[in-house]
């Protein structure tokens, strides 16, 4: 795939690097003279054209009309969503993906048609409350944006399932079981697997269920 | 009367605003309290501090009941954006927004915005003096 980054910061350029490993052609726009020779000089398989791709003369010259995504990776919103409309109304662009460096302007991608805003800041938030409320669960992986997640559930002793079967657990809707680790075992549970102490339970579940699920298993959030 | 929220207090927005406050109700927003400030007296209207990206600070400026709306910041591409999106969503008639580059004029035309760029006004205006 032909990929065009517009911003090469911290974030442009690690994902213009991850890109080009997995072997896509990629290209990446800052406004950065300085910035841009040092990166054209370090990078030697990823095109670097220095310039503000806000203008359309500044896309056409990375051929954008022949990128399958656009990635704006700058830290203007305003600048993020223009370039995002131009990529998208002017050079039928079929993919455009941007960050949103204040949640406050989201809605403007909204109204611009932008489909896919990534709004950076709400994400890691979200990831750091996780991290400092919850010690025996893990977010193992998170899909959609956050909407559904993956996570280990450590079953203390005091859990309410303990020693219970599954099919005696009434779990909360949108969220299920996916495996159970006990030492070196794996087990793929049924309605029969009875669940113990020191079990550390993976399961799938919607973020809107994720807090009833920990609560059902471990007792308390 | 009409109500008009001028977005951008630099020299346009703010020589726009103290005129048109003598007989409108005129509403200056700007993300710096200086420019505000530099409001004189004879400014008759209301001043709101905000960023202009976040709808709130624009549903704060009354953007629901405006007549008028004018976007005045000096940069183009946050006149475009706001523009378009106050059009969209809150369906003013009257966007009025000023572009230093006359490319982007091109693309975003068809938006139903009133675009105005100095550049070319001014090279009118000389064009005449020696016609």
């Amino acid at each position: 795939m032909y990929i065009v980054i517009a911003g090469a910061g911290r974030l442009g350029l690690v994902l213009a690097k991850r890109l080009k490993e997995d072997k896509h052609q990629v290209c990446l726009i800052d406004k950065d003279e300085d910035l841009c020779d040092s990166l054209a000089n370090e990078l030697k398989d990823i095109i670097v054209i220095c310039g503000d791709a806000t203008y359309p003369d500044v896309l056409r010259e990375a051929r954008i009309e022949k990128a399958s995504v656009c990635v704006t990776a700058t830290t203007c919103d305003e600048d993020n969503i223009i370039i995002c409309n131009l990529a998208k109304e002017l050079f039928g662009v079929k993919r455009a993906v941007a960050r949103v460096n204040d949640p406050k302007h989201l809605p403007l991608y909204k109204y611009m048609g932008i489909d896919n805003p990534v709004d950076s800041t709400s994400i890691i938030a979200r990831i750091v409350e996780e991290e400092a409320s919850f010690t025996d669960v893990m977010s193992l992986l998170s899909i959609k944006k956050g909407r559904l997640s993956i996570v280990r559930i450590d079953i203390p002793e005091e859990s309410p399932v303990a020693n219970k079967a599954l099919k005696d657990i009434t779990l909360p809707a949108n969220s299920v079981l996916v495996s159970i680790l006990r030492g070196p075992e794996i087990i793929i549970p049924s309605g029969v697997t009875v669940i113990l102490p020191g079990d550390e339970v993976i399961a799938a579940t919607l973020i809107d269920s994720e807090k009833e699920l920990i609560k059902t298993l471990i007792g308390k959030i | 009367m009409k109500y008009i929220i001028i977005v951008g207090c630099g020299k346009t927005g703010r020589g726009l605003a103290t005129e048109l406050s003598v007989t409108d109700n005129v509403v200056v927003v700007d993300k710096d309290t200086k420019a505000l400030e530099s409001l004189g007296d004879d400014f008759n209207g209301k001043k709101i501090w905000g960023d202009v990206l976040d709808l709130n600070t624009l549903e704060n400026a009354g953007i629901k009941d405006t007549d008028v709306i004018f976007l005045l910041t000096g940069n183009d591409n946050i006149n475009l954006v706001v523009g378009t999106v106050v059009k969209r969503k809150y369906n003013i008639k009257n966007v009025i927004l000023q572009l230093s580059d006359v490319i982007k004029k091109r693309v975003f035309k068809e938006e139903g915005l009133t675009i105005v760029n100095p550049t070319y006004m001014v090279v009118e205006v000389l064009k005449k003096r020696i016609s």
